[in-house]
């Protein structure tokens, strides 16, 4: 894409990674009392989805607006792949940055094609080449040229408008995107399938891009880095999802992640993927001393017994059985509940367990059969290695970027 | 005599004057609206300039039509200058008011999306916002242009070109059998363009509104 190690003239001492870098970026507005977006300087590197999540009124719209300055800075600098694009002429600096938002904005007296070839014809390509590019787009974004190109934008569907405004956005081939919640107005269900293909598109592209919603999930789903804001544009927290998640740092991202967050991040891992802990087990031909054995070398106060098959069928407490001394295993004590297959989630087992007996989660194999057991331990040993992980993923970022090991991870 | 014979009778003068009455028409209608539409382009995004034009414009209407034109004659003389000229003042107003409103009327998201990939003032202006307005713009156009069918009849007062010619001389027969024919005529003649104006309208309409704002 981009070259980042070029010769253009470059502000002294930046690194050539970042995209974006917002120097003390301020708005006021005329009349009001505070600043809207108050100092507000941070690094957006290259190639990634930066997401800018907050409350509502925070300054998410303001900040992302000053930078294509569709909303010019009270003070502070804009500085673009090492220029600083403060005070240069905004039309040309629009051009390269493509912009998305919640309402969609496409010129309804245009056809889509038309739409989609709004920049391109601005910055001057052959009607050839536009042509090209138009179809290329749309066939990114899922939409087929020859069915839509000549429709209007009234007639399509909301979903289908927002992946226009997108491919329209990617018209020119800007190296940086602004999407102000694009998938907002969208229902549920379409705006994840949205989602997924965007992130598919990105995978491809890798623009740089500046995200806003006041979603958290959705900011953890989409960003390489989510920035929490604060009233006035104020960083809370700036860093990757899985640190945030794991590492938030201070009770504003706490409190603005909320206690799903954690939950959210086990539904990525599966069962499968952890070493499971094991469990005392006896067969149902087994003799209750062995059960009593069992019970008393361990710290468990339950057995699980397997059937000839080797699948669960009781749990057998010491109490279990005294009371039904003299009875097969398999008829002592009580069915297992809490039983999950490894392609379950970490999360699926997190909350069959807190409602088990024993506190644990068997997990069996698809014909039934015992594997071994996830318990809180491990859910917490799950959660503690993310955190690590997603430290160590940080550091080796920052290393083989040259960048101040410092920054970011606050 | 009946009134078909009579306009059988005077078939030539009722084309001849209908030619003249459109031509006026159409010419003050052309100028009120590049007039009008540039009025309303300067102004629709300033409040201030935005009521004083609308007031402004909509003053010339106060005036009755026989004064205007009793005025205009000493500046401009007789014939078709001072009706030109009074046509195109009291064509404004419906120009400029919808030239307002349908520019006023355009989604804003429609502009920060243009604004947002670069398009200039210049080009938002002639590529989206009028183009999307235009629908207004011309159902403005289209009531200045029946006013102004009316209203230049009355321009005959002095001497000015169209149907009036035959109403005012039906005026000052009056009590003749040819009075009523003559007026008649005159009316009949201004309706008929009425409706012919309105059909080209219409096609105009159809042929330069986008198919994606019908
Ligand atoms: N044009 C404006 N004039 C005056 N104040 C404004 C203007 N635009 C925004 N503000 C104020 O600036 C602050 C930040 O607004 P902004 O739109 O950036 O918030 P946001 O984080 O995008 O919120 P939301 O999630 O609701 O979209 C708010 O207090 C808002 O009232
Ligand atoms: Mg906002």
């Amino acid at each position: 894409m981009t070259q980042t190690t070029n010769s253009t003239p470059s502000v002294s001492g930046s690194d050539p990674s970042v995209m974006i870098r917002l120097e003390g970026l301020t708005k006021r507005f005329p009349g009001q009392k505070v600043n809207a977006v108050d100092e507000l300087t941070m690094d957006i590197h290259e190639g990634e989805i930066v997401v800018l999540v907050g409350p509502s009124g925070c300054g998410k719209t303001t900040t992302m607006k000053m930078i294509n300055r569709i909303i010019e800075p009270s003070s502070g600098r804009i500085i673009l792949k090492g220029q600083d694009v403060t005070t240069t002429n905004a039309d040309d600096l629009r051009r390269r940055i493509g912009y998305v938002i919640q309402q969609v904005g496409l010129f309804p007296h245009m056809t889509i094609g038309q739409n989609i070839a709004t920049v391109p014809r601005l910055i001057g390509w052959s009607a050839e080449r536009v042509r090209n590019r138009v179809d290329e787009l749309m066939t990114m974004v899922n939409m087929d040229p020859d069915e839509y190109r000549d429709r209007y934008p009234k007639q399509l569907s909301g979903g289908q408008q927002q992946r226009i405004g997108v491919a329209r956005a990617l018209g020119g081939d800007p190296s940086v995107m602004l999407m102000d919640e694009p998938f907002g107005a969208i229902d549920p269900i379409t705006r994840d399938r949205l989602q997924n293909e965007f992130l598919r598109l990105q995978s491809e592209v890798r623009k740089t891009i500046v995200f806003v919603t006041h979603d958290i999930d959705e900011a953890i789903k989409m960003g390489d880095r989510i920035a929490i804001l604060q009233e006035g544009s104020r960083i809370a927290q700036y860093d990757t999802p899985e640190q945030i998640l794991t590492a938030p740092a201070n009770d504003f991202v706490k409190d603005f992640i909320g206690s799903g967050a954690s939950l959210k991040r086990l539904n990525l891992s599966r069962v499968s993927e952890i070493e499971l802990s094991t469990w005392p087990t006896v067969t149902n031909e087994d003799s209750h001393e062995r059960a009593h054995e069992l019970l008393a070398a361990s710290d468990h106060s339950a057995v699980l017994v397997l059937d000839d098959e080797g699948r669960p069928v009781r749990w057998a407490g010491a109490d279990d059985l005294r009371r039904g001394s003299g009875k097969r295993l398999d008829q002592v004590g009580s069915v297992p509940q809490a039983v999950i297959e490894p392609r379950a989630t970490l999360s699926d087992a997190l909350n069959e367990l807190v409602t088990a007996r024993y506190a644990v989660t068997v997990v069996v194999d698809e014909r039934g059969r015992y594997q071994g057991v996830v318990d809180i331990d491990q859910i917490n040993e799950t959660i503690r290695s993310m955190r690590s992980s997603a430290v160590a993923e940080a550091r080796t970022e920052f290393a083989s970027e040259g960048a101040d090991p410092a920054q970011g991870s606050s | 005599m009946g009134f078909l014979e009579f306009l059988v009778k005077r078939a030539d003068d009722m084309l001849e004057l209908g030619i003249a009455h459109a031509v006026v028409v159409g010419a003050a209608v052309i100028i009120a609206t590049v007039l009008g539409v540039a009025l309303g382009v300067l102004t629709y995004r300033h409040e201030r300039a935005r009521d004083l034009t609308l007031a402004l414009t909509g003053s010339f209407l106060t005036i009755p039509s026989f004064a205007l034109f009793i005025l205009l004659l000493s500046p401009l003389g007789l014939g078709w200058r001072p009706v030109l000229l009074a046509l195109v003042l009291y064509g404004l107003l419906p120009v400029v008011r919808n030239t307002i409103t349908g520019l006023r009327g355009v989604d804003p998201a429609i502009i920060e999306s243009a604004k947002g990939m670069g398009l200039n003032r210049r080009q938002r202006l002639l590529r989206i916002e009028l183009p999307l307005a235009w629908p207004v713009i011309i159902t403005g156009v289209r009531v200045t242009t029946l006013v102004l069918l009316g209203i230049a009849a009355i321009g005959a007062i002095v001497n000015g070109p169209g149907y009036g010619e035959l109403i005012f001389t039906g005026l000052a027969r009056v009590g003749t059998p040819v009075a009523v024919n003559l007026v008649l005529s005159g009316a009949v003649g201004v309706m008929i363009l009425a409706v012919l104006f309105d059909l080209i309208f219409y096609a105009v309409q159809r042929l330069t509104t986008s198919r994606g704002i019908r």
